[in-house]
């Protein structure tokens, strides 16, 4: 090309370069991060004379912003890992099934997908770009729906990532969505951060 | 064990002197070692209903064997415990006492009343260990506190917390689900209580009494289950492809690149115009 054309599209390129998002911009207010996301102080333990009952399992969950609408399934602990166990569909959502649930009214229900796995796309790969506002609709039983709003987007290398706050059971009711993302590791096969979307009730059940 | 001295003792006053209350939830708490303890009362000894009155003052009423009481917020100290026949008068001997009981600050503590391995009434305190349940687990505690010489306790048919005598507790971490437990002689298949389901709870901490007499074919299982001790699960690992690495930001990549081709050809178009 031609020497002009070609300072031309270097301009452009850098101007390009210059406005480009950055992908792992925490769009939030910390104001509103930490009154949602700080638990309560631990509760105390007390004795009782029966278990407590388990939290409701959400069936589904729709972002109507990113075109997610998935199953979600009830998932414990991997024994393996001593982490959430994760369903290996990207194309399905776990619920953390020892926390609170779709009808919570205190604690966080964590929902977590894989963001790609062997070459597809999870569910949740675009959650990073979800943005405070956005709309996320929970699926309960019997055609019951619970909707939410966004506060936080947040991203944290996996060695702190606050997961005792994020995985909470006390405290103000809030929807918490967590997957992968940052530099990807090829000798690992794995990411180094966790993506974490947190959101507050907005209607229903 | 809180160690006490327990006094088996005729109480001859009619009223102790009383300095502190108990039942003081909802008072605030200024620091970390004024927290009160928790404490529960196990009714361990079968046949009658009785009344416990903590440093004097009747606390726990027409209490039924085989039945938890609590939890009581009782402020770090020590308290003078003692158990009567239900409807007893304060006048008349306590069935079982114990004086200066050591309730240390924040505490989970049970205080069973129940038979010694040979049958007499007495009153053993249990430190609970409330500490993190680990994520998808419940933890499980058994006492010994019946009239039975040593037993096993099976979990689903397996041996589990093995030659437990009285006066005393052994625990395990268990993954969380409902179990089948019993209480065997220990080293034998002699079943002396249940099989009986357990509920473990993910985050808790069941505590089971084996309660009664084996002589008197009283032999029971009682069970509280405190709540709260649960821990969040060690990480969430979602991802293996590779396709949202994003370890070279997008943007620098598009501005380096412009950079390099707006300095060749500047260079090119200034060389041309020479």
């Amino acid at each position: 090309m031609s020497a002009l054309t070609g300072v031309a599209v270097g301009a452009l390129l850098l101007l390009a370069g210059a406005f480009w998002p950055a992908p792992n911009q925490v769009s939030s207010s910390p104001a509103a991060v930490a009154a949602v996301a700080d638990p309560a102080p631990a509760p105390r333990v007390t004795a009782a004379s029966s278990t407590p009952r388990p939290g409701t399992a959400p069936v589904g969950l729709r972002i109507p912003a990113l075109g997610v609408d998935v199953p979600v399934l009830p998932v414990g602990v991997d024994r393996d890992s001593g982490g959430m166990a994760i369903p290996e569909d990207v194309a399905t959502v776990g619920w953390y099934r020892y926390g609170s649930g779709f009808d919570a009214e205190q604690g966080s229900t964590v929902l977590a997908g894989h963001v790609d796995r062997a070459g597809q796309e999870g569910a949740l790969f675009d959650l990073r770009e979800l943005e405070p506002g956005a709309t996320l609709v929970l699926a309960g039983p019997d055609g019951q729906v619970r909707s939410y709003a966004v506060v936080a987007r947040d991203q944290w290398s996996k060695d702190q990532v606050p997961l005792d706050r994020l995985f909470a059971r006390t405290g103000a009711p809030r929807l918490v969505v967590i997957t992968c993302g940052g530099p990807f590791d090829e000798s690992t096969r794995s990411y180094r951060d966790n993506v974490v979307v947190t959101a507050v009730p907005t209607g229903g059940p | 064990m809180i160690p006490t001295r327990r006094i088996l003792t005729v109480v001859a006053a009619a009223t102790l002197a009383l300095s502190t209350s108990v039942g003081l939830a909802g008072a605030a708490y200024a620091a970390e070692g004024d927290q009160p303890a928790q404490v529960s009362v196990v009714h361990g000894i079968p046949g009658q209903a009785v009344d416990v009155y903590v440093n004097g003052t009747e606390t726990v009423s027409d209490f039924a064997p085989g039945t938890v009481a609590g939890p009581l917020e009782l402020p770090a100290g020590t308290y003078d415990l003692a158990v009567r026949a239900a409807g007893a008068p304060v006048s008349e001997a306590p069935l079982v006492a114990a004086e200066d009981a050591e309730v240390p600050a924040g505490a989970n503590i049970s205080v069973v009343a129940h038979l010694s391995e040979q049958g007499q009434p007495t009153l053993t305190p249990f430190v609970n260990d409330v500490g993190s349940v680990p994520a998808g687990d419940a933890r499980l505690v058994v006492r010994h506190t019946a009239a039975a010489p040593a037993v096993d306790v099976r979990v689903d048919g397996q041996a589990a917390l093995t030659g437990l005598t009285n006066p005393n507790s052994a625990q395990a971490d268990v993954p969380a689900g409902t179990v089948s437990a019993d209480v065997v002689l220990a080293g034998t298949d002699d079943v002396v209580i249940g099989p009986a389901s357990l509920d473990l709870g993910e985050g808790t901490v069941t505590v089971a009494y084996a309660i009664g007499s084996a002589s008197d074919n009283t032999l029971q299982l009682v069970t509280q289950t405190i709540t709260g001790a649960h821990s969040a699960p060690g990480g969430v690992a979602g991802g293996s492809g590779g396709l949202a690495d994003d370890g070279l930001p997008v943007g620098l990549g598009l501005g380096v690149l412009g950079l390099l081709v707006l300095a060749g050809s500047g260079a090119a178009w200034v060389r041309a115009r020479s």
